[in-house]
């Protein structure tokens, strides 16, 4: 009864390289960056929300990936509480995009450009 | 050598990469967006070869490979269609290509949670407001997209931001992934999954009476993994049975005890957000008609004051004159 290879899915090392940590962690912050020019450049509310949950969805690749890489499930519950937190923002954010609209007949985030703090 | 030479490879890759996504954005007249995209898959690639040069005998495997691509493209597409339906569905393709990674990296639960979740509860009720909350098409020009849409805001400043805090992001990791060292010896792993066994003495129980190995009414008491045996009470004594094959905790024991052992108290935070969050949903998201029916009734309450008549009554007089 080898525990080891059963955790470790079989094929997979039972241990993952440093480098191949690098690979997941380069693509988690490419995602992340893509993210957030998007939710720069994009002037529609509703695709500047999804571009905060493709900023979510990158720290969640991150956090997987550092846990396959200890080899503890700590990350995984974090991603859960990313989640969460990622439904809620949906739903208030998505709450929010529907009454501004109602305001203005326009998604464009421009036309709220005089709220200035 | 690799040390000195990747990290120029890897800012070079990444300045392409950064080109091709400033001319991928949606702007009003000329619109490359392929050429932009092809331009920004082949910086990113350079960029994962230069990562794949820097440790040959490391890189992950060929599905990684897939996934990531899939990924990052979609997830380009995300921020450079106009149409925001589209966009959506784009999203849709990152999340369940991100699916595939962490089922990679053993996850399997969560990328079950992710699909079902993310996929199918929150991105349906982005269709549901991009439908509830865009004008729709004039008959006569189908084609037409609202202006916003269409144009971005300050490409290039936004590309440049993110593209130098992603450089400085990875280049720590070519210069810092070699004290990165995992913390797991494979004996952690081993004990840490024996300490969940022990806490599942159902589960080796269920399974030791399918396969027959102790009688309907005996119990086990206590598992002892690192011995390999179970406590059985039996009618007539205390025995030790082997632990039976499969009795190794899943991915999902696993979470569900680090989630509900270590994180008792995050879990109640959990909740109290999505309460805080259906409680201020509800509210942002009320009609504004019910707020004139209050100030009606407030009206009416001043009527009635006046008048010598209790609210009810005005609201039923004037109800019935009404009809």
């Amino acid at each position: 009864m080898d525990m080891l290879t059963t955790l470790a899915q079989a094929d997979l090392p039972a241990a993952m390289a440093p480098a191949t940590l690098a690979h997941y962690l380069f693509l988690s912050a490419a995602m992340f960056a893509i993210g957030l020019i998007g939710f720069l450049t994009r002037r529609n509310l509703i695709v500047m929300f999804l571009c905060t949950e493709l900023m979510f969805q990158a720290a969640g690749i991150a956090l997987i990936a550092f846990s396959r890489f200890h080899m503890e499930q700590t990350g995984q519950t974090f991603v859960i509480f990313v989640l969460t937190v990622a439904a809620a923002e949906a739903a208030l954010a998505l709450a929010l995009v529907v009454l501004l609209f109602r305001r203005r007949d326009s998604l464009d985030a421009e036309q709220w450009s005089e709220m200035k703090g | 050598m690799t040390e000195i030479v990747s990290p120029y490879l890897l800012f070079i890759g990444l300045l392409i990469a950064g080109i091709g996504v400033a001319v991928a954005i949606p702007r009003r007249r000329v619109n490359p967006q392929a050429i932009g995209a092809v331009i920004a898959g082949g910086g990113l690639g350079l960029v994962l070869l230069s990562l794949a040069l820097t440790n040959p005998d490391a890189i992950p495997n060929l599905h990684f490979y897939v996934f990531g691509v899939i990924a990052l493209g979609s997830s380009l597409r995300v921020i450079t269609h106009p149409r925001p339906v589209y966009a959506a569905l784009f999203f849709i393709l990152t999340i369940l290509s991100s699916c595939g990674l962490y089922v990679i990296l053993a996850a399997e639960f969560l990328a079950f949670a992710l699909v079902i979740i993310y996929a199918g509860a929150i991105l349906i009720t982005y269709l549901f407001v991009i439908m509830l909350a865009t004008q729709a098409p004039s008959e006569d020009r189908i084609e037409v997209l609202a202006e916003y849409d269409v144009a971005g805001r300050e490409p290039v400043f936004a590309v440049t931001a993110s593209f130098v805090l992603l450089g400085a992001l990875t280049a720590l990791l070519f210069t810092g992934s070699a004290t990165l060292e995992s913390d797991a010896a494979p004996g952690d792993e081993a004990a840490r999954s024996m300490a969940v066994m022990e806490l599942m003495p159902g589960k080796a129980e269920r399974l030791l009476r399918e396969q027959g190995a102790i009688g309907k009414k005996d119990m086990v008491v206590k598992v002892h993994a690192a011995e390999g045996v179970a406590e059985v009470q039996t009618s007539e004594a205390l025995t030790t049975v082997p632990l039976p094959e499969g009795v190794e905790p899943t991915n999902v024991e696993l979470v569900g005890f680090d989630l509900l052992a270590e994180h008792p108290g995050t879990i109640e935070i959990a909740g109290i957000i999505l309460l805080m969050a259906m409680v201020g949903a509800t509210v942002l998201a009320r009609r504004q008609s019910e707020l004139e029916d209050e100030a009606k009734r407030r009206a009416s309450e001043a009527i009635a004051a006046r008048g010598g008549l209790t609210a009810d009554a005005v609201i039923a007089d004037t109800d019935g004159e009404a009809g």
